[in-house]
């Protein structure tokens, strides 16, 4: 593993370029640019203030949006890392055909570019808390959330890699994970908070669901002013170790027979 | 010092014979699988044992399907074997497929830059090397615009031009010599010379037994997955072309 590691660094030039690439066609694609990519969670908010604050007559929407703001950023992440990365292997076959390169590079390519869009949704989050709410507190905590940032993005390559190494062995996978991640959308606490599935004694959904301990810890943080709840820091931490060593085995398990199923 | 030693190598395909697995076959189907999508075995390399070192110029020939272009991407490291160990000692430079993968929305000068760090070089090695491609390949303005854009002939010139500015220890060539138009393929000959003479060690797939000969002074036959001879140059294709030649003739 260490070894694989090592050879991923070596070839950073390679995948660096490539996420910028990447990045670079997304936003360049539009005069928006940035905005352009924010313009889906921030108008899913609009929509949703609207409905819920002035339909339902339920809530403040200043109050409401950064913490449908902070679950969509969050689980946007962690759901295009699924779906995207399903598609990992599958676009970069030329590479995997000519050069034996770690093939953990290819979900990498696929996750940070997907975690720098997050680092931007993330961004957008805390202004709307200052703005909307005049709490700078968003901004203090914001550095004792780093480790949690970077634990995302080990997750999300996590995950991407387990879903491309999925869709190269059964080739609907990725049809499967879209109707299941857009199952999954209504059963995490993205567009309602994780105390309203208590009320109903049904926490325990948030409880069995990876997802609903990260936007918790960001949601909690960002917006309850008294920085990281230590319980979920670990809970994150270990959900992300669980999944990288899944990635680590699925790698050394299935690595050799990618080519012969590509 | 350069090296490739494989020792009793396999490699085994195994297909399914109607199409690729989907989840739901498998788990709808998981008992039955076997009955409606059965699975076929295609052995491509059988009991390889082979050696070459430091100066050699290896040609593989032999009818196609005889497992030639698999041998030199086992080599490579592309597919894994399934029986045996290949051992390769040196920086490898492979020329095959080597119009695929292009970042199309990508311009040809980044490109380029792609392909050389996908080679293992960095961005100083890189400066030195991108003048030299961009002058090889005569695109021009074109390097400026993306790939999507090039035609064929375009894309393998860039290809071609990116692919032989390495220095590598170990050229493996799949009949690449034919690129471009005729200006382009002797400039493209003529490198291929030049590399041919620098490399360490060669080992090139070629139908065309004269350049073979011209070039390799050892040769392998490759029938079915097998070799079946193994020598110097000129006797291997001797005897290839004696076992080619129609019976009736």
């Amino acid at each position: 593993m260490i070894q694989h590691l090592t050879s991923i660094w070596r070839f950073r030039h390679f995948w660096l370029s490539l996420v910028r690439l990447d990045l670079r066609n997304r936003y360049r694609r539009s005069v928006l640019g940035i905005g352009w990519s924010l313009l889906n969670p921030l108008a899913m908010t609009a929509v949703w203030c609207v409905a819920f604050g002035q339909i339902l007559g339920q809530g403040d929407w200043r109050s409401l949006a950064p913490i449908l703001l902070a679950g969509m950023a969050v689980w946007s992440f962690l759901s295009a890392s699924i779906l995207q990365g399903c598609d990992s292997f599958i676009r970069s076959e030329a590479y995997i055909r000519q050069c034996p390169l770690p093939f953990a590079i290819y979900p990498l390519r696929t996750s940070l570019g997907l975690f720098i869009h997050f680092a931007i949704a993330l961004g957008a989050v805390v202004l709307a808390i200052v703005l909307l709410q005049n709490k700078l507190s968003a901004l203090t905590v914001l550095p004792m959330l780093i480790p949690a940032i970077l634990m995302m993005m080990v997750f999300g390559w996590c995950l991407a890699t387990l879903a491309s190494f999925a869709n190269v062995f059964f080739h609907d996978t990725k049809h499967l994970a879209e109707v299941l991640t857009q199952l999954m959308f209504f059963l995490t606490p993205v567009m309602y908070t994780r105390d309203m599935l208590d009320k109903q004694d049904l926490g325990w959904i948030a409880d069995i669901n990876p997802a609903a301990y990260f936007i918790d810890l960001f949601r909690v943080s960002l917006l309850g002013g008294e920085g990281p709840n230590m319980e979920r820091y670990l809970q994150c931490g270990g959900i992300t170790l669980v999944a990288f060593a899944l990635a680590c085995g699925t790698m050394a398990w299935l690595q050799k027979r990618v080519i012969f199923h590509l | 010092m350069a090296a490739i030693e494989l020792t009793n190598l396999d490699l085994t395909f195994t297909l399914r014979r109607a199409t690729r697995l989907s989840l739901k076959e498998y788990l709808l189907n998981g008992m039955f699988l076997n009955r409606m999508n059965p699975k076929l075995s295609v052995q491509a390399l059988r009991n390889l044992n082979l050696h070459v070192q430091d100066g050699d110029r290896v040609g593989v020939i032999g009818h196609n399907g005889a497992g030639k272009s698999t041998l030199l991407k086992m080599m490579a490291g592309v597919y894994p074997p399934t029986r045996g160990t290949c051992r390769v000692e040196g920086r490898i430079c492979s020329l095959f497929d080597i119009t695929l993968g292009f970042e199309p929305d990508a311009t040809g000068r980044e490109n380029i830059a792609f392909r050389a760090y996908l080679q293992g070089e960095t961005p100083k090695t890189l400066q030195s090397k991108i003048a030299d491609v961009e002058q090889f390949c005569e695109l021009g303005q074109f390097l400026d615009t993306p790939v999507r854009y090039y035609s064929a002939g375009m894309a393998i010139r860039l290809a071609f031009s990116i692919a032989t500015v390495s220095e590598p220890e170990i050229l493996l060539i799949d009949e690449v010599l034919s690129v471009g138009d005729m200006a382009f393929q002797m400039k493209a000959r003529a490198r291929m010379k030049n590399l041919m003479a620098t490399a360490r060690l060669m080992v090139m797939v070629s139908h065309d037994l004269g350049s073979v000969k011209a070039m390799c002074n050892k040769a392998i036959w490759m029938a079915k997955g097998e070799i079946i001879a193994s020598g110097p140059a000129q006797e291997v294709i001797a005897a290839y072309e004696r076992a080619a030649k129609p019976i009736a003739a």
